[in-house]
Parts: structure tokens; sequence; C-alpha cells
């Protein structure tokens, strides 16, 4: 089966990274651990990731970075005092597993 | 057959780097990046990266009318924080701190002339300090008439500002108060108690939307027409924690939440609202949920809060809505 999406990791650096005409013409999703998604077998995509200096991941390598990240997250929220686990400001619940699409 | 020459009184002009102001249509030579460019208009809303804040922290205020002029301040790294940054459209700067250490505060007004009042200092404790940043100091004023967090604000500068809803602490509540540059008074409650709600417009014609109560999502719509609130259509998306932009009742933004904030699941979801109806526009770059946001349906910042907890970002995101110009590349392949 085609694949729809394709993953690369690249850190956010702020004013530029993603610009408002590369956000017109394809869909960015970011998931924890740097990991973003953009369309698959797309010029712009391609582009966009070679402008960020995106490392290119496969779909299972960048479901473990998300997992990794996702995971110690739950254990950061597993090791906070039962009080701030969910006190009135912060509406603080724990982290839930995130599945990449295809 | 009409000529650039003709319709623009000059011919295509050689550049080294983008023309400041150019007009609607205008098109020239970009000599450095070897390119030809036209001054567009967008055709719909999109987000952009903006300068990262230096600071990540969640439940944060934000005023400011534009994507380039903005203000974030107080907020929790974890503990209470007087951070006040000041954005330029380009990066974050680090000003003048609050007095008084606070999450979960309200906020109205531009970034020369802002209110901040209430918020959190120590759950559930809320505070009821008012205080007022005139572009350079924050100065302590009166206070509210009662300690509240996580409400809703409207207002444009620091003489004019309504809160509304919120925790006084927990259990959530309906109290409205306006703000005349002196004092707070108490006017008419909202028809829907609820906390973590969005507000804007200002105290003449405000908007809720969204919210609690407590660990739930509502998606109530409410209007102030400065007497009282009215009940208008809701969101498509119910949601807390989101943050807003909008200068008045009948136009505003709904950016990002929480859906459903025992699964800890944030959303991306973006809603704009028209004066009658909420329609999903261009969703965030990724999920953000008790940020720091504020603007108008043309530009506005999202800036902070969580992607996932609890671990906070120092993303920011600009928005541009539809209409807004933007140059482009022209395509000669």
């Amino acid at each position: 089966m085609a694949k729809t999406y394709q993953y690369c990791v690249a850190e956010n650096w702020g004013k530029g990274f993603i610009d408002h005409v590369e956000s017109q013409r394809i869909t960015f999703v970011g998931y924890p651990g740097n990991v973003w998604q953009v369309p698959a077998y797309n010029k712009h995509g391609n582009l966009w990731i070679a402008k960020v200096a995106g490392t290119v991941k496969t779909k299972t390598e960048a479901q473990a970075i998300v997992d990794a990240e996702v995971q110690a997250a739950q254990a950061a929220w597993d090791a906070l005092p039962d009080a701030e686990k969910a006190p009135a400001v912060e509406n603080n619940k724990r982290p839930t597993d995130i599945t990449l699409e295809e | 057959m009409a000529t650039y020459l003709g319709t623009h009184g000059g011919r295509i002009q050689t550049y080294t780097s983008d023309p400041d102001n150019p007009n609607t249509g205008e098109v020239w030579y970009n000599a450095t990046a070897n390119t030809i460019k036209i001054e567009a208009v967008t055709t719909s809303g999109s987000w952009a990266t903006g300068g990262s804040l230096n600071v990540a922290r969640s439940f944060m205020a934000g005023t400011g009318i534009s994507s380039s002029a903005a203000l974030a301040f107080g907020g929790t790294t974890g503990s209470m924080s007087a951070l006040n940054e000041s954005y330029n459209g380009t990066s974050f700067t680090e000003v003048n701190d609050l007095n008084t250490a606070r999450a979960a505060l309200g906020g109205a007004g531009t970034q020369t002339s802002t209110l901040a009042f209430g918020g959190n200092q120590q759950s559930p404790t809320s505070h009821d300090e008012t205080e007022i940043w005139n572009g350079t100091n924050w100065t302590e004023t009166t206070d509210m008439t009662a300690v509240r967090s996580e409400m809703g604000s409207a207002g444009v500068d620091s003489t004019s500002a309504l809160s509304f809803g919120g925790n006084q602490p927990p259990p959530q509540n309906a109290d409205t108060e306006l703000w005349n540059g002196s004092n707070w008074t108490e006017v008419n409650n909202l028809n829907n108690a609820r906390n973590q709600l969005c507000g804007s417009g200002t105290v003449t014609a405000a908007l809720a939307y969204g919210g609690g109560p407590g660990n739930s999502t509502t998606d109530y719509t409410e209007i102030w027409n400065g007497t009282n609130w009215t009940e208008v259509n809701n969101l498509n998306f119910a949601r807390n924690g989101a943050t807003d932009a909008g200068t008045n009742s009948t136009s505003a933004l709904c950016v990002g939440g929480s859906r459903n904030p025992a699964s800890g699941t944030k959303l991306n979801n973006v809603e704009e609202w028209n004066g009658t109806n909420w329609t999903a526009v261009q969703v965030l770059p990724a999920t953000k949920s008790t940020g720091a946001g504020n603007g108008t349906t043309t530009s506005a910042f999202a800036a902070g809060g969580f992607q996932t907890e609890p671990t906070r970002t120092t993303a920011n995101y600009e928005w541009i809505g539809a209409g807004s110009p933007q140059v482009r590349t022209i395509s000669t392949d």
C-alpha cells in the first residue's frame, strides 16, 4: 500500500521553520520528539524537509521516537506527587499514547 | 490588452531584496534569489512558526493586536511565574516582570497598555490582584471584587476590561466583572458557569466560548452586549484551555485546547467565528493547550502551553487570515 505520509526529525527553530506559503501548500503535523509529518510523494514536502535539514525516518522509526517521548512524559507524570496530578490550575492528565498514520 | 506598465505605471523593477511595502499585484525581480515575485492576497488563513518564547510556560495570559505586537506574561513553569515577554513579530524579549507571580490569570489590552488580573498563586488559592502595564513597568492597582482564576477576558487596553467565569477557587462560576480604569464592578453573569474558557472582544461587545466546567469541556458560546450575555451557536469542538483572538463579538479564533482533559489529549483544531457560526479553519502545525494568544482573525499568535503534558513548549505559531497580503514567488517552470 502506498504511504500517505512521510516523517522526519527536525527541531523547530522558530520564525521561518514553517512559513505561510509552505503551510498553505501542505499540511504539517508535529509530534513529540521533533517528529514532523508531511505528505509523501510531494514536491513541497520534500523541499521543506530539505530546507529544515530534516532527518527522514520511516514510520516505524518515527513511531519509536514518539513512543519514547510519550513514555518519558508519562513517567514524569507518574513521578509527580498525587497533589500535583490534577490540581485545579493544571488540568494535568497523564499523557496518552500516540499512533502515527501510514 | 492591459499591460503591466499600463496598470502599474512602471516597468517591473529589480531589487536585491523584497521591497518593504509593495502594492497588491506589484511584481518585481529579486536579483539575489533570482526569482520573480508578486505581492498577492491569501485566499485562506494559515499558520506558520513564529519566534519562540524564551521560557516554556503554560497558563500564561497573552495580549496584543497582531502576531507582530504581543505580550505573554505570567504562567507556570512548574512554579508560578512573573515572567513577561514582548513579541515583535520575530522574537520574544524578556521585559519587566509582573509584581505577583501567578498562572491562569486574565489579561486584556495591547503590547503597550495591558491589564493583568486574578490568577492562581498556588492551586487552589486564587488571586484578586490587578496590575497595569504601561509598556515598561507593571503597577499594582485596585483588586478585583473576588479572587479568581482560569477566567475569560476581553478589553482593548488597561482602562477597559471584562473578566468572566473562572474558578473562585473551584468550583467554576459565572461571575462577570467590569474594569473602568479604576475599579472593578460586578455585572450580569454568564448563562453557563465555566473555567478555562476563551474570551475576546471589548467591554461592550465580547464573546465567551468553550471552557469547563471542571475537567470536562463545553462548546457553549455567549455574546456580551455591554449589559447581558446571550447564548448563540456553539463551537464545533467542545474544548477548554484553548487560546483566543478577536476584537469584537463578531469575529474570533478559538485555537487548540483540550477536547477531553481526562484523556490528556491536546487539540490542533482551530475554529473561526463570523458573528453567527464557528467554522473549522487550518489546524495548528502541532497540538497546543493553555498557551498565550491574542490578536485578530487576520493576525494572531499562539505561544507556549502544552504540546504533550507535562512538558511545556516554547513554540509560537502565527496566524494570517484570508485576504492578508503575502509575497509569493512566480514559478517560471
